[in-house]
């Protein structure tokens, strides 16, 4: 199995730092590029490839981004999409979703997510703007 | 490039006789100058006295629009059949009238264009709040459109982002094509 999926930030992607040695998956900072499609496509790939082989497993998840556009928001959504099937597959996923507390639509898409998928234990926690 | 995407309707809220003005540009968009303008945006906003959540539904909204032309307008220095590093020509402008903020964006769009997002943007103008929120979910749920080069959720996010209903016009383009121009208001 690989152990780690490194994509340093910039200035309109996050950092990607998918440690799955550790069963730890971080996304922080910015998320809109000119094709969402493409640049989180390998990502999910590889992220669908790394949950397919757990087994009771414990899975850690933090994404504390700024801000995402619509296409990268349809991105996050099928990325949760896969944790919520490792969950259902007998895995125990966390998820720390980090928000601005004065952004409504961050904390809003966040409760979305945890509705959407019960089945992964969701933290939602506020940030200061920095 | 086009010359009529300068050509401002909103006379009231004009660069040149407004003091509100809080960003304008009109040329190329590419990915990186929206990065740039991004960041310019973004920091006139925080140095204005705006709160946090009104900021980024603006900025939300003009990263959605530059895209929008980026994908989208019909007046392209890139071949056809390029999917990336794409760099084609509209203008943005937010500006602050009677303490709401308007942002408008213009660009020119081929008559194919021209009816799907007349029709998209008709359904979108009579939706209420929360018809509006309901078919963001649903289409997040969705497949993205054949015809979307994103998730087909643009102009959900501005409807979603803006405090009124938006407003646009297709209108004859003198250089064949049609002008597009939408308008969100905060």
């Amino acid at each position: 199995m690989e152990t780690r999926l490194y994509i340093p930030p910039s200035p309109n992607t996050p950092e990607v730092d998918f440690d799955f040695a550790a069963r730890r998956l971080c996304l922080r900072g910015e998320s809109y590029p000119e094709s969402a499609v493409g640049f989180y496509h390998e990502i999910l790939q590889r992220t669908r490839d790394f949950l397919g082989g757990l087994e009771e497993d414990e899975i850690h998840v933090v994404i504390e981004l700024r801000y995402f556009n619509s296409s990268s928001t349809k991105m996050l959504f099928n990325l949760v999409d896969e944790l919520n099937t490792a969950a259902r597959a007998g895995n125990s996923i966390t998820l720390d979703w980090y928000h601005d507390p004065e952004d409504d639509t961050m904390l809003e898409f966040g409760q979305e997510l945890a509705d959407d998928f019960p089945e992964i234990h969701f933290r939602a926690i506020p940030v200061e703007n920095t | 490039m086009n010359q009529y995407l300068s050509d401002c309707d909103e006379h009231r809220a004009c660069i040149i006789r407004n003091q509100g003005l809080v960003f304008y540009y009109v040329g190329y968009f590419s990915q990186n100058i929206i990065n740039a303008i991004g960041d310019a945006v973004r920091l006139r906003l925080e140095c204005s006295e705006t709160p946090g959540g009104l900021r980024r539904k603006i900025f939300s909204i003009f990263i959605e629009m530059a895209q929008n032309i980026v994908h989208y307008s019909s007046d392209q220095l890139t071949p056809e059949t390029d999917h990336d590093h794409e760099m084609r020509a509209g203008s943005v402008c937010i500006t602050q009238e009677s303490g709401r903020f308007l942002i408008i964006c213009k660009n020119p769009v081929t008559t194919e264009w021209a009816q799907q997002l007349r029709q998209e943007l008709e359904a979108l103008r009579v939706m209420s709040v929360d018809q509006i929120r309901q078919s963001y979910r649903e289409q997040l749920r969705r497949e993205a459109p054949e015809h979307s080069k994103g998730a087909g959720l643009g102009l959900l996010t501005i409807a979603r982002d803006s405090s009124g209903p938006i407003e646009y016009a297709l209108e004859p383009d003198p250089r064949g094509d049609v002008l597009f121009t939408l308008k969100a208001t905060l």
